[in-house]
C-alpha cells in the first residue's frame, strides 16, 4: 500500500484513509476534514503560498474541536486578561498551540491581520506568544480564538503581567546597557592599546591628553549608564547595611574612575578607564545571563498557566451556565467534564469517573470517585460526566490553600550567606579602611595632600577591580550557561554555590525518579493482532493507561493507519468500547472484560490492559509507572558524591519502597501529605543538613519553597517550577547529578579565583600603601590578575567536556 | 602629526560607530529584537506582500482614529 502526503499537514498516511479530491491533473490527499477545511480556506484567501514557506515540515492535523468558545466571552475572563488601552483598545495576550516553523507564524500574522478590527498582532516565534490588539466594537475575542482554529492551531489566554513584562523589560533594560559598554570596552581598548605602545616607546603628553579625554568620554557613559546597576545595588545594600558584591564593583569602577579624572586633569601618572570599563562590562554580561535563564523559566511557566480553567460549569435547575470560580458558593453544584481540572472541593452527586491525582498525592495510577466520595481540587477528571456538589468556595479549597501556604514558605525561605559576598564584603571594608590609614599616613609623614590622594586611591585601584570582582561572576558565568546548556536552568547564580555546599538531597517519588504516568512493560499478542485497531480505540481516550499503550505501539509499530470506529464509549474506570464497522472491540481492565464474559486467568501486581476483537482477547499489557531512564546510575552517583538520598513521597509505603529497592535509596518516607512533606524538610534543616529537593507536582510544592535549593522538572506542575530555584528542562534524572557536579566545580574555581586575587591583594596591596606603585606594575599587574581569574573560570568549561567524552566511549 | 589630525580621526570614527550604536539602541527599545528567529527570517520572507500587509494595517488604524474623532465631534443636541 502507498503511503501519501497530507497536502496540508504533510504527515504520510497510507492511501486508501485518505480524502481524494480531483482537480484536473492533481490530485489532492487530506489525513481528515480539518486538514482539507484549511487547506481550502487558505486558497481562498489567497494564502497558499503558506505550503510554499513551509517546504517539508509537517503540521499537526487540523481536527481538534473545542465548544468552549463562549467562555472567552465572558466577564470574568475579560477582567482576568484583556487589557483596555485608553482609546478603547483591547489587548489580549495568547499562547499559540500548533507552531512548527516560520511559515506557521507567517500564516497566522496574516490571518489574524486579514481580520477586521484586528490592529496588530505579532507573533513571537520563539515561545509562540502572540499580543493582539483588536477594537471590541468589530470583534469580539471568542471570534479571534475561532480564526486561530479555523486554520488548524489553537489559541489560549495567558496573563504576562504576571510574570513576563518584567522579564522582558528587564531584559530588554540589560541588553541595551550591554551593547554601550560593549561599544565603550572595545573603543577604549584600541586606545589603550596606542597608551601602552606609548608607554613603553615613548609618548608626547600632548597626544596623550587627548587619548585620555576620548577615553574618558568613552567611559563615562559606560560607568554611569551601563553600571547603573551596580550603584543602585550598592545604595540598596548600603540601606540595609550590607556590604555586597555590587557596592565592590562600584566603588572600584568610581574610585578608579576619580583617580582617573585626576590624573588626566593634572597630567600625571596613568588613567585607568580601561579598568573601568572592563569591570562593568564583564560583570554586566554575568549578570545578564542570569537573567536570560530566568526568562526561559517564564515562558515554560505561562504555557502550563494558560490552562487552569477560571470558569466552571453550574447546574441551576435545568439550566447549565459557565460561572467564574470566585462567584461559587458552598452547596452549588458543578458538572466537570473528561479532562477538566477541578478547581473547587466538593463531594460527587452523580455519575462515577477515574481521577488523575498524582500532583495531589503523587500516586500515578488512576483513582475511582463515586457517589459521595469528595474530590480535591488539582485533581483531574479523566473519562466521564459527572456532577458534585461543592463544599467549600474556590478560595479555601485545597489548590488555594496549598498556593497560600506556599506563599507564605517562600517569604521564610531560608538564605545560606553566600562565601563570595561575605568575603568580598569583608574585603572591601577592609581596603576601604587600609586606603584610608595609607591616605592618613601619607598625609602625616609628607604633608603634602595631593600625594597622599594619590596613594590612598591607587591602594583601591590595585586592589579591588579586576581580579576580586571578577572572581565569582567569571566563574559562575561559565557554571550557568554550561548548565543551560545542558538543560539545566538556573535562576540565580547564587545558587550554584548553595547547591555545592548542600548535603542532603530529597526526592520526590512520581514524575522525579519515575516518569509519573503509566508505560507498557510487559506485552503479549496472538499472531493476529491488528494493532491498528488498538491504536485507534487508544486514540479514542484520554485515560493515562490508554496514553501508555498508545505510545508503546507508536514506538513498536511503524506508521499506524487509524481505521474510523464509531459508537465510541468510554466506560468509567474500566476501558473503551468501539465498533470498527461490524467487529465489536473492547480495551480495558480485567473488570470489563468480565462483564462481557470474557474469561481472565492473568494475575499481576501491575495495571493489567486487555484487548479484545469480537469476545476474544488478542492481547494484554502490563502497565507500571516506569523508572525515568539512567535514575539508578544518576542517585548512585549522587550518593558516591558523599550526598544522604532520601526519597518523599504521597503514595502508599508498598510501591515508594520497591521503587527505591530498584534505585538504591535506603530513607524512605512515604504517605505523606504536601505539608508533612516540608515538615520533614524542616526537621532536616534542624538537623543541620543543607537541602536540595526535587520534584514536579503540587503536593512538592510547599517543601520544595521551604528546601535550601528547589529542583522542579520542567514539565511539572506550575507552582512547583514557580518555587524552584533550577529548573530541569529535559527531566533526567542524570542532569540532577551534572547540576551536582557543575555546581560543586564552580564553586571550586570560584574558590580557587577568591584564593588567587587573596593572594595577589597581599602582595600588591602592600607595594601600593608604600606608595611603590608605579603605573607599569599596575597596569600589568591588573590586567595580568583578570586574565588568569577568566583563565581559571573557563578550566570549568574544557574539565567538563573531557568528562563527557570519556563517558560516552 | 598635529594634535588636531589625532583629534578628528578618533572623533569621526567614534561618533560614526556611536551612530551605529544609537540605532542598534533603537531597534532594541522597539522590541524588533525580541525575537531572534523571526528576526533572522524575516530577511527570507521580505517581499512586496508584507510591506502591502503593513500600509493595509496603518489604514484600519487611521479609519478607526477617523471614526473615533467623529464620534466626538458629534454632539447630541440637548
Amino acid at each position: 500500500m502507498k503511503e501519501v502526503a497530507c497536502t496540508h499537514c504533510h504527515l504520510k498516511f497510507s492511501e486508501d484513509v485518505m480524502i481524494t479530491e480531483t482537480h484536473g491533473e492533481h490530485t489532492l490527499y487530506f489525513c481528515c476534514n480539518g486538514c482539507q477545511g484549511v487547506y481550502h480556506l487558505l486558497n481562498e484567501e489567497g494564502l497558499g503560498s503558506f505550503y510554499d514557506k513551509l517546504g517539508d515540515t509537517t503540521l499537526q492535523p487540523a481536527a481538534q474541536k473545542h465548544d468552549d468558545l463562549e467562555r472567552f466571552d465572558l466577564e470574568g475572563f475579560k477582567n482576568k486578561y484583556i487589557k483596555v488601552h485608553e482609546d478603547g483598545l483591547y489587548e489580549i495576550h495568547l499562547i499559540i498551540e500548533g507552531i512548527h516553523c516560520s511559515a506557521c507564524v507567517w500564516l497566522n500574522e496574516k490571518v489574524l491581520h486579514k481580520t477586521p478590527g484586528i490592529l496588530e498582532a505579532s507573533i513571537n516565534y520563539t515561545n509562540n506568544k502572540a499580543k493582539v490588539l483588536f477594537d471590541p466594537e468589530e470583534i469580539k475575542l471568542s471570534k479571534i480564538i475561532e480564526t486561530i482554529r479555523s486554520i488548524g492551531y489553537n489559541a489560549y489566554p495567558y496573563d504576562p503581567a504576571l510574570q513576563e513584562e518584567r522579564a522582558v523589560s528587564t531584559r530588554k533594560s540589560y541588553y541595551m546597557r550591554i551593547l554601550v559598554a560593549v561599544f565603550g570596552m572595545m573603543n577604549i581598548m584600541w586606545l589603550a592599546i596606542a597608551h601602552y605602545a606609548g608607554y613603553f616607546s615613548g609618548i608626547e603628553q600632548r597626544f596623550k591628553d587627548i587619548l585620555n579625554v576620548a577615553e574618558f568620554i568613552l567611559a563615562t557613559p559606560v560607568l554611569f549608564y551601563s553600571g547603573w546597576i551596580f550603584f543602585r545595588g550598592a545604595y540598596y545594600g548600603w540601606k540595609n547595611r550590607i556590604v555586597n558584591m555590587d557596592t565592590l564593583v562600584a566603588t572600584g569602577a568610581l574610585s578608579a574612575y576619580l583617580y582617573s579624572i585626576y590624573a588626566m586633569v593634572t597630567k600625571t601618572g596613568e588613567v585607568y578607564f580601561d579598568s573601568v570599563v572592563m569591570i562593568i562590562t564583564f560583570v554586566l554580561v554575568g549578570k545578564y545571563l542570569e537573567v536570560l535563564s530566568k526568562k526561559s523559566a517564564v515562558d515554560t511557566l505561562d504555557s502550563i498557566m494558560g490552562t487552569t480553567p477560571t470558569e466552571v460549569t453550574l447546574i441551576k435547575g435545568n439550566s447549565k451556565a459557565l460561572v467564574s470560580v470566585e462567584n461559587v458558593t458552598q452547596g452549588d453544584l458543578i458538572e466537570l467534564k473528561p479532562g477538566e481540572k477541578v478547581v473547587i472541593d466538593g463531594k460527587v452527586v452523580s455519575g462515577e469517573a477515574s481521577f488523575d491525582e498524582s500532583s495531589l498525592t503523587g500516586e500515578s495510577e488512576p483513582i475511582l470517585r463515586q457517589k459521595g466520595d469528595e474530590i480535591r481540587s488539582g485533581s483531574i477528571c479523566l473519562d466521564s460526566v459527572i456532577r458534585y456538589e461543592a463544599t467549600k468556595d474556590a478560595s479555601s479549597s485545597l489548590l488555594s490553600s496549598i498556593v497560600s501556604l506556599l506563599e507564605e514558605s517562600i517569604t521564610k525561605k531560608p538564605r545560606i550567606e553566600q562565601l563570595a559576598n561575605t568575603v568580598s564584603g569583608y574585603f572591601s571594608t577592609t581596603i576601604l579602611l587600609i586606603a584610608l590609614a595609607t591616605f592618613a599616613g601619607w598625609y602625616l609623614a609628607t604633608g603634602s595632600f595631593e600625594r597622599s590622594l594619590i596613594v590612598g586611591i591607587s591602594v583601591i585601584v590595585i586592589a579591588c577591580p579586576c581580579a576580586l570582582g571578577l572572581a565569582t561572576p567569571m566563574a559562575t558565568l561559565v557554571g550557568i550557561s554550561l548548565a543551560a546548556k545542558r538543560g539545566i536552568l538556573f535562576k540565580e547564580a547564587t545558587y550554584l554555590e548553595t547547591m555545592a555546599k548542600s548535603d542532603l538531597l530529597a526526592l520526590d517519588k512520581t514524575g522525579t525518579i519515575t516518569e509519573g504516568k503509566p508505560s507498557v512493560i510487559h506485552a503479549q499478542v496472538e499472531a493476529d493482532f491488528d494493532p491498528a485497531l488498538l491504536y485507534a480505540l487508544t486514540e479514542s481516550s484520554n485515560h493515562p493507561v490508554s496514553q501508555g499503550i498508545k505510545r508503546y505501539l507508536e514506538t513498536r509499530y511503524e506508521k499506524l493507519s487509524t481505521p474510523t470506529l464509531t459508537e465510541i464509549k468510554s466506560i468509567e474506570a474500566k476501558g473503551v468500547e468501539a465498533y470498527c464497522e461490524t467487529t465489536h472491540l473492547l480495551g480495558g481492565n480485567a473488570a470489563l472484560m468480565r462483564s462481557h464474559g470474557i474469561k481472565i486467568d492473568h494475575e499481576g501486581e501491575h495495571t493489567l490492559f486487555y484487548f479484545a476483537v469480537g469476545q476474544e482477547i488478542k492481547a494484554y499489557f502490563e502497565l507500571s509507572d516506569r523508572l525515568r531512564e539512567g535514575a539508578k546510575e544518576a542517585i548512585e552517583a549522587i550518593q558516591k558524591m558523599g550526598i544522604r538520598v532520601v526519597m518523599l513521597t504521597g503514595d502508599h509505603e508498598a510501591s515508594a519502597k520497591r521503587i527505591a529497592q530498584v534505585v538504591g535509596i535506603e530513607e524512605v518516607y512515604a504517605r505523606l501529605l504536601p505539608q508533612e512533606k516540608a515538615a520533614l524538610i524542616d526537621r532536616f534543616h534542624q538537623e543541620g543538613h543543607i537541602v536540595v529537593m526535587a520534584g514536579d507536582g503540587i503536593n512538592d510544592a510547599i517543601a520544595l519553597a521551604r528546601s535550601d535549593i528547589a529542583i522542579a522538572m520542567g514539565n511539572g506542575a506550575d507552582v512547583a517550577i514557580s518555587v524552584s530555584d533550577v529548573v530541569l528542562l529535559d527531566e533526567r534524572p542524570k542532569s540532577l547529578q551534572e547540576a551536582y557536579r557543575i555546581s560543586r566545580r564552580t564553586f571550586r574555581a570560584v574558590k580557587e579565583n577568591l584564593a588567587f586575587s587573596l593572594l595577589y591583594n597581599l602582595i600588591a596591596v602592600p607595594l601600593a600603601v608604600a606608595g611603590y606603585v608605579t603605573p607599569l606594575i599596575a597596569a600589568l599587574s591588573m590586567s595580568l590578575s583578570s586574565l588568569i581569574v577568566v583563565a581559571n573560570s573557563m578550566r570549568i568549561k574544557s574539565l567538563r567536556f573531557r568528562e563527557d567524552s570519556r563517558e560516552q566511549r | 602629526m598635529s594634535d588636531n589630525i589625532i583629534i578628528l580621526m578618533i572623533g569621526v570614527s567614534t561618533f560614526l560607530g556611536a551612530l551605529g550604536l544609537l540605532a542598534l539602541l533603537w531597534g532594541v527599545k522597539s522590541g524588533q529584537f525580541d525575537d531572534q528567529s523571526k528576526f533572522i527570517d524575516a530577511t527570507r520572507f521580505d517581499n512586496e506582500e508584507d510591506l502591502r500587509d503593513a500600509a493595509m494595517m496603518e489604514e484600519k488604524r487611521q479609519k478607526r482614529a477617523k471614526k473615533k474623532k467623529e464620534d466626538k465631534s458629534y454632539m447630541p443636541p440637548d
